[in-house]
C-alpha cells in the first residue's frame, strides 16, 4: 500500500517536474503522436497508391499498427523513465537514487516523459479505429488474448530498454544503442514481416523479438498464422515471450548494478 | 566576414567536427539505423511493386537509389545548430558565446558546418554498406550533377535557416528536444525521404509542395536523377533560392527578438 502511495507520489512528481517547462510539454505530447502519424503516414501514403503489402490490406496493417503502437505507449508510460539512466550515471546523478529508502527500480521508471501522453493517444485512436474495420473474433478467449498481448508488447519492449538502461553502468553512454534498437522496433515492429523473406523473419523472431510484439499476436488475430514462417502455436505463445525478456532484463539490471562508479564526486 | 577573421571561424568549425566525431561509435550506430531505414525501404517498396519493373515511368531501381541517398542526405545536412544553441541557453554558456568577438550567428553558422563535415566524412565511409543495402545510381548526366551539387548547396543554405531557428526557439521555452524531433519527422516525410512526391496523392504533394522540406531531398535528387531538366530543374532551384531568403529572413527577425530575451541562468 505503502508503495502504491510512493509510486503515485513519484509519478505525479515527475507529471509536474515536466510542467515547468510548459510549451515544451505541450510540444512532447505533440511529437509523439506526430512521429506516429509519420509512420502510418508513410504506410497510408503507399497504400494510397499501391493496393497492398504482401496480401495485407491497409485496414490490416492499421490494425497491426494499431497493436504494435499500444505496446509502445505502455512501454513509453511506464517505463520511459529507463532511457535516462546513462545520462544519470554519467553524471553521477544516480547517487541520490541510491540513498532513498525507495525501490531503486520504481525511481528510475517513474520518471514521467510527456511524449507519453501523444504515444498513447495515438496508439489508442490508431488501435480504436482499426479495430472496427477488419473482421475481428470478439469471443472472450480472442480478446483474453488481445489483451495479454498488448501487456506481452510492453514487457518485451520494457524488458529490451530496462537491459539497455543496465549496460549504462558498464558503457556509460547507451544513447546508441537504445535509438537503434528503438529504430528497429518502430520500423520493422509494424510491418508484415513476411515481406522481408524468412531469414530476417526469424532474425526478428528469435534474435532480437520484434515479430513477437505486434506481427504474431495481429498474425493470430486476423486468422494469418497459415502465412507464418514459424510455427503457429510459437505465435500463440507472444504474452510468455514478454514475460520472459522482462524477467531476464531484470536479472541483467541487478546484475550489472553493482558496476556503478559515482563519477565527479 | 574579414579574412583575419576567417582562421577563428574556421577553429569553430573544426572544434564541432573533433567534438562530434567523439561520439563517432554513437553516430556510426545512428548511421546504421539511417541504412536499416534504407534497407527496410527497399523491401517495402520492393513488396507493393509486385514484380513490376516500372510504376507511372519510375524504375524499382531508380526509386531505391534516390531512397537511399534520399535518407543519407536529410540525416547529413540535419540542422544541428539546433542541437548547439539550447543547452548553452540551459546553462547560460550563452553568456559567454556573447562575449566573443564574433557574432553568434557566425559562429553557430560554423559550428553547423563542422559538424556537417564530420557527418559527410561518415557518409561517404558508410556508402558501399548503403550500396548493399539500399542501391546507388550515378547522376543522370552531367548537367545533372552539377545542378544537383548547387540544389543540394542551397538545401543546406536552408538547412542552417532551420537550424538557427529552431534552436532560437530556446530563448523562449529553454528545452527544445521535442521540437526538433518533431521537425526530424515532418521534415523526413515531406522532403520524400520514405516515399517521394511522385507517389503522394495530389492533394497531399500539394501541400509537400507549399512546405519548405522538399528542398531537402526531393528536389535535390529529382536533378540528380534526370527527373527534372532544363527549365524545371532550374525552376526547382528558383524555389529553393525563394525559400533560403524567406528562411534567412525569418531567422534574422526571430534572432533580434530573441537577444533582448537573454536569461543568463545561474549568473
Amino acid at each position: 500500500m505503502a508503495l502504491a502511495r510512493i509510486t503515485l507520489a513519484l509519478f505525479a512528481a515527475g507529471v509536474r517536474g515536466q510542467l515547468q517547462y510548459r510549451m515544451n510539454f505541450v510540444i512532447w505530447a505533440a511529437v509523439g503522436i506526430v512521429f506516429q502519424l509519420t509512420g502510418f503516414f508513410f504506410l497510408w501514403a503507399l497504400l494510397a497508391r499501391f493496393r497492398s503489402i504482401a496480401g495485407w490490406s491497409l485496414e490490416e496493417i492499421a490494425f497491426l499498427y494499431g497493436l504494435r503502437l499500444l505496446g509502445h505507449a505502455l512501454t513509453v508510460f511506464f517505463l520511459g523513465g529507463t532511457q535516462l539512466v546513462d545520462w544519470l550515471v554519467r553524471e553521477g546523478a544516480f547517487d541520490r537514487y541510491l540513498v532513498r529508502p525507495v525501490p531503486l527500480l520504481l525511481m528510475v521508471v517513474t520518471w514521467f516523459r510527456p511524449s507519453a501522453v501523444g504515444d498513447l493517444l495515438g496508439g489508442i485512436v490508431l488501435f480504436a479505429a482499426a479495430s472496427r474495420v477488419v473482421p475481428l473474433d470478439l469471443s472472450l478467449p480472442a480478446v483474453a488474448y488481445l489483451g495479454l498481448a498488448v501487456l506481452g508488447a510492453t514487457l518485451i519492449e520494457g524488458g529490451l530498454r530496462l537491459a539497455i538502461a543496465a549496460m549504462a553502468f558498464r558503457f556509460l553512454q547507451t544513447h546508441g544503442i537504445l535509438w537503434f534498437v528503438d529504430t528497429i522496433f518502430n520500423n520493422f515492429g509494424n510491418l508484415p514481416l513476411r515481406i522481408f523473406g524468412s531469414a530476417v523473419e526469424l532474425l526478428l523472431t528469435f534474435v532480437l523479438p520484434v515479430a513477437f510484439v505486434a506481427y504474431l499476436p495481429a498474425s493470430v488475430l486476423l486468422g494469418r498464422t497459415s502465412e507464418l514462417t514459424i510455427q503457429p502455436a510459437i505465435a500463440y505463445a507472444a504474452p510468455l515471450v514478454g514475460v520472459i525478456v522482462f524477467g531476464l532484463a531484470y536479472l541483467l539490471w541487478h546484475h550489472e548494478l553493482p558496476r556503478y562508479q559515482s563519477s565527479g564526486h | 566576414m574579414t579574412l583575419a577573421g576567417f582562421p577563428a571561424m574556421w577553429q569553430f568549425a573544426r572544434m564541432e567536427a573533433q567534438t562530434f566525431l567523439t561520439y563517432r561509435v554513437n553516430l556510426g550506430l545512428q548511421l546504421l539505423g539511417i541504412l536499416l531505414q534504407v534497407y527496410l525501404l527497399k523491401v517495402v517498396w520492393t513488396a507493393v511493386y509486385e514484380g513490376r519493373t516500372e510504376v507511372d515511368g519510375i524504375a524499382l531501381g531508380t526509386l531505391i537509389a534516390y531512397l537511399t541517398l534520399a535518407n543519407l542526405q536529410v540525416w547529413a545536412i540535419y540542422p544541428q545548430t539546433a542541437e548547439v544553441l539550447p543547452p548553452r541557453i540551459q546553462s547560460g554558456a550563452i553568456a559567454l558565446d556573447l562575449a566573443r568577438p564574433i557574432g553568434l550567428l557566425v559562429q553557430l553558422i560554423w559550428r553547423s558546418v563542422g559538424a556537417t563535415l564530420g557527418l559527410v566524412a561518415l557518409v561517404v565511409v558508410a556508402l558501399p554498406l548503403a550500396a548493399v543495402l539500399g542501391s546507388l545510381r550515378p547522376p543522370a548526366s552531367p548537367e545533372a550533377a552539377s545542378l544537383y551539387v548547387i540544389s543540394l548547396l542551397l538545401g543546406y543554405g536552408i538547412t542552417l535557416a532551420i537550424g538557427i531557428l529552431l534552436g532560437l526557439v530556446a530563448f523562449w521555452t529553454l528545452e527544445t528536444h521535442g521540437i526538433t524531433i518533431l521537425y526530424h519527422f515532418v521534415n523526413q516525410f515531406f522532403a520524400g525521404a520514405l516515399v517521394p512526391l511522385w507517389f503522394f496523392p495530389d492533394w497531399l504533394r500539394t501541400v509537400a509542395e507549399l512546405l519548405p522540406f522538399q528542398t531537402q531531398a526531393f528536389l535535390p535528387l529529382s536533378i540528380y536523377f534526370g527527373r527534372l531538366v532544363g527549365t524545371d530543374a532550374l525552376r526547382a532551384i528558383g524555389v529553393q533560392v525563394v525559400w533560403l531568403v524567406i528562411l534567412w529572413l525569418a531567422a534574422g527577425l526571430v534572432w533580434r527578438a530573441a537577444i533582448h530575451r537573454v536569461v543568463i541562468q545561474g549568473g
